[in-house]
């Protein structure tokens, strides 16, 4: 049977991982709200 | 064929420069007031400096042999030149003729800024007739990045001279000229464009190799990356801000047409700002999470990096998304302003600030280091102002309204070229 193994968020850099995938979506709502009407196309 | 139709037209020349360099507009203005005695200053430095040497004006040492010059003048100045290859780039190679109004100002501004303040190198060399050395094929050094930096300044002075001539040609009405070297900008702009990404940079990998003398917080093995990335919206700070000054100053030059799609021009640049700034920022934050620096954040250095990051990159980039959801230009001019102050600590945190920031004995600019600065600013504005108020920068020379006591003199130069 195998045991629970703890994984490190710091050491594997799931962090990292978590915060590119953070600035991807972010992006897109960020362009997507220069682009509302009342911005400038 | 006689010499004498020669003659007549270099005498044209002449007479057609001399009426140029007349002063035009009042001179008693606040900035002639302020930068006259601060230019007269500086050089009387600088005379002091090339006689005696740099330890006589400056601070540097052997510990600090780079100092404000290189941190301000250089790097900093680089930076902010960095809207000529963007907005080129946007109206040459996208076709964003929106930009087309301001290419010619942001190309001028570039160009001057390459002149004085890359000029400014040879003022820190310590022997500054080896500042050759690079070109003339005295030791080359391949690789060396400084190698890269001299070259890519040389080069690109050469590029934006060639994208900038057309307007010389208009101003001196040598048409034929004007057709060949209009026809060459394009070529220019993509030889310039693919400059400015390598030696942007190439000022920041200057410093790869100072690892143990900055602090962990401020050093990156992605310094060129950040370093290119952020002159993108440097530079286009630097045309919001450099164009709203010109747009008040020089309003008289401007097409009264234009006047209304200059605040659409000052958003769309803000929009660009902004990406760009979000992007950098979350760079940062990936480096930062990547060398696991958050236990740095508790010293007061921490403080001043935050100050950096959130303050002078974060809050200017969500004012500028701000100012173009509700077309506020003030906002956008408050956040262009925010952004260049960034960009100004950011390169002076590298190049002096967290420089051997461990060492006892601190590197503090001497006032005359300061003096010869402000000196170089002042001199660029006036070379500025005076090419704005003599060539067709702000709209083509078709565009400008003509002036009856310069036309013969412009004739007779258009028929010597």
């Amino acid at each position: 049977m195998e045991t629970y193994t703890y994984v490190n968020i710091f050491e594997t850099k799931g962090l990292e991982y978590l915060l590119l995938m953070s600035f991807l979506v972010l992006l897109v709502f960020f362009v997507r709200y220069l682009r509302e009407p009342g911005g400038d196309d | 064929m006689s010499q004498e139709p020669v003659s007549r037209d270099k005498g044209g020349f002449w007479v057609f420069l001399r009426s140029q360099l007349r002063p035009r507009g009042k001179i008693l203005t606040p900035f002639n007031v302020i930068s006259v005695p601060i230019i007269l200053l500086g050089l009387g430095i600088l005379v002091v400096r090339f006689t005696q040497g740099l330890g006589s004006v400056t601070n540097l040492s052997q510990e600090t042999p780079w100092g404000f010059w290189i941190g301000f003048d250089v790097i900093t100045g680089v930076a902010f030149a960095g809207g000529a290859y963007t907005i080129t780039f946007a109206v040459y190679i996208m076709r964003m003729e929106k930009y087309h109004p301001i290419v010619r100002a942001t190309v001028l501004n570039g160009l001057l800024a390459y002149v004085f303040y890359a000029g400014a190198l040879a003022l820190d060399l310590g022997r500054p007739w080896n500042i050759i050395n690079p070109i003339i094929g005295n030791s080359f050094g391949f690789n060396s990045v400084l190698f890269l930096v001299s070259w890519h300044f040389l080069l690109y002075m050469l590029a934006e001279l060639l994208e900038f001539s057309p307007v010389v040609a208009e101003w001196l009405g040598a048409r034929r000229a004007r057709r060949i070297l209009s026809a060459m900008t394009l070529s220019a702009v993509i030889f310039g464009v693919t400059l400015s990404t390598l030696h942007q940079s190439g000022l920041g990998a200057l410093y790869l190799m100072a690892k143990p003398k900055i602090h962990p917080l401020w050093y990156s093995e992605f310094i060129p990356i950040f370093f290119f990335v952020s002159s993108i919206f440097a530079g286009l700070s630097m045309v919001i801000l450099e164009g709203t000054l010109s747009h008040r100053v020089f309003k008289d030059q401007i097409d009264p047409k234009k006047h209304h799609s200059f605040d659409d021009l000052i958003i769309g640049l803000a929009k660009g700002a902004a990406i760009a700034m979000f992007v950098y920022y979350f760079f940062r934050a990936l480096i930062f999470l990547h060398d696991k620096q958050w236990t740095l954040l508790r010293s007061g250095w921490g403080a001043w990096y935050l100050l950096e990051i959130i303050g002078l990159v974060l809050i200017p980039c969500f004012m500028f998304a701000y100012g173009v959801r509700h077309r506020s230009l003030g906002i956008i001019r408050s956040a262009a302003v925010l952004t260049l102050l960034g960009i100004v600590l950011n390169r002076l945190n590298i190049s002096i600030i967290a420089y051997n920031w461990y060492s006892p004995v601190r590197y503090y600019p001497s006032w005359q280091e300061i003096v010869v600065t402000m000196m170089v600013v002042s001199a660029e504005i006036w070379v500025f102002r005076w090419i704005v108020l003599r060539m067709p920068v702000m709209r083509e020379a078709h565009e400008l309204p003509s002036d009856p006591q310069e036309k013969p003199e412009r004739a007779a130069v258009a028929a010597s070229l």
